[in-house]
């Protein structure tokens, strides 16, 4: 029989133990997303508004489906890509399970002019989880930004959507899925979008190749194959390399022969000088043209990611493979700088993306998640904005790795990086590295209106919450994420 | 307790040494990787698919050095409060700090690759303190039962 005392100190360490449980359980359950709409997000202000520019005052709204390429336009180019869960057979390589996009991946290439109303038709056969076709790199209409659970459903087994827009910036981009999307990625539910321009581009090149980087079961591939290729051209031919990283993480190129960066996502770079003795990085999702002269005798090897590369000359001779060079070229500064065509100095909007790490639960999992101005998602800041605002955007990486950061729907400018002025070409991108320490100022138009995913493209780091939004006033969205619809868009 | 104290002082010796043979581990498997013609790059990394010989020991030497030679030195220490012998809380710090520093200068290393000449040495240290404060806490326990037993038969 325990004293009086005893039994009181019994019961008290049982209450203080019970209680500490108790709570324990409601911070856990508190952090449960259930069903959520990304129209209920960003509780807090994520930036300063500018020249008065405040308060609700949309007095209509409009939901994201009403967001779409003019509907009664006959398509220029139509294309049905069918998704299957399968096995993807590997060139040079071994088999691996995954996803395909009309049987094989990368998907078939979807080429269009500048100008043309493209009609994908996607059918989604066998992927149990739904899909989704996001336009990574094309400015589309919000209904055909593909991100489910924001801009559509998940397409389940044995249905279809039909994603229309048009093809208005030249360049290279690419596609992919935007359902549990870090998985179906990575399994190769992607392929590759080249749109011509509509008058002869200014850098000029006599030929052209796609270069799609992807890493399948560990083999990387270029264009599918675990193999090098050859684009055979004339003795002082410009090849226009396209090279697509698909992959999580920044990929090199480089060439002991002189290179010249064409273009980076989609823009071509004005007056681009010849590039030697220097690697370029291409962010995880990025793209970047690069132009190679076919040398007077033999081939020029231009190397393509770490492991494969492509030889651009003479189909009968090979060129040595060459060193990665340990000095990489800074985009900051690279061209001829040109006029922007409109003011980022007087922005409407201007807003902080910063990022950290720290211990917590998302969703009630623990672990070493990504934070946003310091806050846990779903507390992340939404960026509200105004259609026709220039907005202005510091992205600060507090934390230990490199993210690739990718806005949907807007091509950014970068402004400076670390306090540096931006030198060069115009530099536009959609997926833009951003080194552990550094910050970048960027700025953009708000002129594609919709709510745009603003994330990660080391997709597991959005899956651990490094996905923002950008949201337009009066712009609704009916659809949710983790509902009946199962839409999970990381 | 003292018991409890020196099993925990030898989980985080244990784990040194788990350190050590899993960063072998995966470096031979690196290099045997790469010599057959396998590129590491962020693509490959980020990918999480990587699969050659020896890349399991990554993973070991994360969630045994950021996790469980933590926790065991935390542990340690609470547990230190619990035992009576001189010394035991002094030791069990002396091993959590050690530890603290590893973590720092693991974590650190991919920006400052110098730091893992320290890392290396230092995790010796956190071997020695950690096989130390097992060893005297017995020790002491068994000078101190002979003691015991001394005054036992003196009385």
């Amino acid at each position: 029989m325990p004293s009086r005392p005893d039994l009181v100190r019994r019961v008290a360490a049982g209450v203080a133990l019970t209680g500490a449980l108790g709570l324990g359980a409601l911070g856990w359950g508190s952090t449960l997303l259930g069903e959520y709409s990304v129209m209920d997000m960003g509780g807090g202000q994520a930036g300063h508004v500018h020249n008065g520019a405040t308060g609700p005052g949309a007095a209509s709204t409009v939901s994201v489906t009403g967001l779409i390429a003019d509907p009664l336009r006959a398509p220029d180019v139509r294309i049905e890509l069918v998704a299957r869960c399968q096995t993807i057979d590997i060139p040079g390589g071994r088999p691996v399970e995954g996803y395909t996009v009309n049987g094989t991946s990368p998907g078939p290439t979807i080429r269009a002019r500048q100008g043309d109303l493209v009609e994908a038709v996607f059918v989604n056969e066998s992927v149990a989880a739904g899909a989704t076709l996001h336009w990574h790199g094309v400015d589309v209409p919000n209904e055909a930004d593909g991100v489910a659970g924001i801009t559509q459903d998940a397409v389940p087994v044995g249905g279809r959507h039909v994603y229309r827009f048009t093809a208005d910036d030249a360049g290279t981009y690419w596609y992919h899925s935007h359902q549990v999307s870090h998985e179906q990625v990575g399994g190769g539910l992607l392929g590759a979008v080249v749109i011509d321009p509509a008058a002869p581009p200014s850098n000029q090149h006599d030929a052209d190749a796609v270069a799609l980087l992807h890493v399948y079961g560990g083999q990387h591939t270029l264009n599918g194959r675990v193999q090098d290729e050859h684009v055979p051209a004339g003795p002082g031919t410009a090849v226009r390399v396209r090279v697509i990283n698909t992959d999580q993480g920044t990929a090199a190129v480089w060439s002991a022969a002189p290179i010249r960066v064409a273009a980076t996502d989609g823009h071509d770079v004005n007056g681009p000088a010849a590039v030697e003795g220097r690697k370029v990085l291409i962010p995880a999702g990025g793209r970047l043209d690069v132009t190679v002269q076919a040398p007077a005798h033999g081939s020029a090897r231009l190397h393509v990611g770490g492991a494969r590369s492509i030889t651009i000359g003479d189909p009968g001779s090979g060129a040595p493979p060459s060193r990665q060079p340990s000095d990489t070229l800074d985009l900051l500064a690279y061209g001829e700088p040109a006029p922007l065509g409109f003011d980022p100095q007087s922005p409407d909007r201007t807003f902080d993306y910063v990022i950290g790490r720290r211990l917590g639960l998302i969703d009630g999992r623990p672990g070493n998640f990504w934070t946003i101005n310091g806050q846990l998602f779903p507390d992340v800041p939404m960026f509200h904005v105004r259609q026709g605002d220039v907005v202005h955007m510091r992205i600060v990486n507090e934390s230990g790795e490199v993210h690739p950061m990718h806005l949907h729907g807007h091509h950014v400018v970068v402004l400076s990086r670390d306090g540096i002025p931006a030198s060069g070409s115009p530099w536009w991108v959609d997926s833009l590295d951003v080194h552990p320490g550094e910050t970048y100022e960027i700025a953009f138009v708000a002129d594609n209106p919709g709510i745009w995913s603003d994330h990660c493209h080391t997709l597991p780091h959005a899956v651990d919450g490094l996905v923002a939004h950008v949201m337009y006033e009066g712009v609704t969205t009916p659809f949710t994420i983790n509902g009946g619809a199962g839409n999970q868009p990381e | 307790m003292r018991r409890t104290y020196s099993a925990f002082a030898w989980i985080i010796a244990g784990g040194v040494v788990v350190q050590a043979a899993s960063i072998a581990f995966a470096l031979g498997g690196i290099g045997r990787y790469v010599q057959d013609g396998g590129v590491i790059d962020k693509a490959l990394v980020e990918s999480r698919q990587a699969t050659f010989t020896g890349d399991l020991g990554f993973p070991i030497h994360g969630i045994v050095g950021g996790m469980v030679i933590p926790l065991a030195a935390v542990a340690l220490l609470i547990i230190a409060f619990f035992v009576k012998a001189r010394g035991a809380r002094k030791w069990a710090g002396i091993v959590l700090a050690l530890v603290a520093l590893q973590i720092t200068l693991g974590y650190s290393i991919v920006d400052m690759p110098y730091l893992g000449l320290v890392h290396g040495a230092n995790a010796l240290a956190v071997l020695l303190a950690s096989v130390y404060a097992a060893r005297r806490i017995r020790r002491s326990a068994t000078a101190g039962a002979e003691k015991t037993a001394a005054d036992a038969i003196a009385t």
